[in-house]
């Protein structure tokens, strides 16, 4: 099997289809959420849309997530006057049915029900409001930080990954985050593959991730990112600071070792067809040696 | 009748070999019954394969009958073809009549445990991860008993098959009884050691019951049993 080979069944084996029983759940959840919004936001015209890596196309089964735009019309004060009290009033509306955790300009939702007590639900509820009446730029609250108020635009967002060509090294990057712990935002570590890739989208993706590792390793300390949506008002680089390009740096420069070392199997595992090909071929020289009784059921 | 009152002595020993090979399982006696309960581990080299939650009653009549098996974890779905019982959630881990092959009367349970029942739960793993039976498996009922007699007996003969077991559930057989083969001859001209073997084999009980349902499901166990039949007996 080739690096690219090994390499899609990787993300073959992270793919969460529609029918996938943790895209099933998430869906059950998002109409639970978007009732909870709009029955306490009755006197609101709300934009309910969705975002995520879903809505981007770069769902992993180890790292998922929906984000539930939330978004009042631009002079529209029946959820809130201010950013914050819109923030503040969905915060509320939502801790009647869930356990809400605020992330900067999201709440997190988690399961607060004995069955389900601080399940997490992989939703996160972003509240903010239009800017104008194009309902294309929004504004968001930032509850962290000194400033209050974030511009964004959520189309612009989703295209910028959607389209940026590098999809499947952006997920691999998003397993590569997760299997190492490395505390880089989601949009932040997006933005980087992106940026770093920009002129590699025709090169294989063992190459690609080769050259995103290197360029983290050796050039980490240069690397900036801009917010699509507002590169000169949204400042990302608290989002990456040193300590975190350090971080990336000496993960990246460790994936790089561990492919040479022991190919990329060291970097990503055994994937799911691995896995179940080892597991049965233990079971198969278990059986080989056990007793070799046959199961009967008395009833006919 | 209670084993574990009437052999304190056998009953301290099932359980010390049991909770030290398998620390995850617990005896309990409940109204006078033993009850061997917890996580059972797959091994295989010294390596977990899998865990089931189990519980197995023991008979009263222990060493004598088998235990009751049941899976208790709601993994393995109640279904026939996995050889759960779908009324009581009983396991069929085992024919009775092939008790003395897997685990003779009188082993110790540990070897029930490192036996048929590893056996039984390895399998069931295997299903699941859509891998045949890996050691077949008899079909449900009086089926699985014909196909079991028809193995045995190397017949498929349902009068020869009925016989052989009218002879095992007998208290007594006689040398000059016809041989159940229906050769014509006397017993003990003809198939008079293989029927002594196969007595101390299995049970009168075991065979009782068998010749009964075989009896009950008559042509139809033969007609209902899809594979080949083997050829037919030859006097040994």
């Amino acid at each position: 099997m080739t690096a690219d080979e090994y390499l899609r069944e990787v993300l073959d084996s992270q793919a969460l289809g529609d029918d996938s029983d943790e895209v099933k759940v998430l869906q059950k959840h998002r109409a639970a959420v978007e009732k909870v919004i709009c029955d306490n936001f009755k006197d609101t015209a709300l934009t309910i849309r969705y975002a995520g890596s879903k809505a981007k196309g770069t769902m992993n089964k180890e790292s998922y997530d929906l984000d539930i735009i939330s978004y009042v019309c631009a002079g529209d004060n029946t959820a809130g006057e201010t950013l914050e009290d819109i923030y503040t009033n969905h915060k509320q509306a939502l801790a009647m049915k869930y356990y809400v955790e605020p992330k900067g300009s999201s709440l997190r939702l988690k399961g607060c029900n004995p069955e389900d007590l601080g399940v997490d639900f992989h939703i996160d509820v972003v509240p903010g409001r239009f800017t104008d009446e194009t309902k294309t730029d929004a504004y968001l609250y930032q509850s962290g930080g000194d400033k209050k108020r974030l511009k964004t635009n959520l189309d612009l967002h989703l295209d910028h990954v959607r389209h940026s060509g590098v999809i499947d090294a952006i997920r691999l990057s998003k397993l590569w985050r997760v299997r190492n712990g490395l505390p880089v935002r989601t949009f932040v570590l997006e933005l980087a593959v992106i940026k770093l890739l920009t002129d590699k989208k025709k090169k294989s993706l063992s190459a690609q991730m080769k050259h995103f590792w290197t360029e983290l390793r050796d050039n980490s300390a240069n690397l900036t990112v801009e917010d699509p949506a507002n590169p000169n008002g949204n400042d990302l680089t608290k989002c990456l600071d040193d300590n975190l390009k350090s971080q990336l740096a000496a993960a990246a420069k460790h994936a790089l070792e561990q492919i040479d070392s022991a190919g990329w199997e060291a970097v990503f595992g055994k994937t799911a067809q691995q896995e179940k090909a080892a597991r049965v071929e233990i079971l198969r020289r278990a059986s080989a040696v056990a007793t070799p009784s046959r199961p009967w059921l008395p009833r006919v | 009748m209670t084993w574990q009152r009437d052999d304190p002595v056998l009953y301290e020993k099932e359980k010390a070999e049991v909770e030290v090979h398998f620390p995850e399982l617990r005896f309990v006696v409940e109204n006078d019954l033993v009850y061997v309960r917890g996580s059972f581990a797959v091994m295989f080299e010294g390596q977990v394969l899998d865990r089931y939650s189990v519980e197995l009653q023991l008979p009263r009549n222990h060493p004598t009958g088998l235990p009751v098996v049941r899976e208790t974890g709601g993994r393995i779905p109640r279904r026939d073809d996995r050889h759960i019982n779908t009324v009581d959630g009983t396991a069929c881990a085992l024919l009775p009549d092939e008790r003395w092959r897997l685990w003779p009367p009188g082993s110790p349970l540990l070897k029930f445990f490192n036996g048929p029942l590893h056996s039984f739960f390895l399998a069931q793993t295997m299903v699941e991860e859509g891998e045949p039976w890996p050691f077949g498996q008899w079909a449900h009922g009086a089926k699985g008993i014909f196909q079991f007699y028809r193995e045995l007996l190397k017949t498929s003969d349902l009068r020869v098959m009925t016989n052989y077991l009218a002879y095992l559930a007998a208290k007594k057989v006689k040398g000059h009884w016809p041989c159940p083969c229906r050769s014509g001859n006397k017993l003990r001209e003809c198939h008079f050691d293989q029927i002594k073997e196969l007595r101390d084999n299995i049970s009168r009980k075991d065979a009782e019951r068998s010749l009964a349902r075989l009896k009950a499901a008559g042509a139809s166990a033969i007609e209902m049993t899809e594979a080949k039949p083997p050829a037919p007996i030859t006097q040994s």
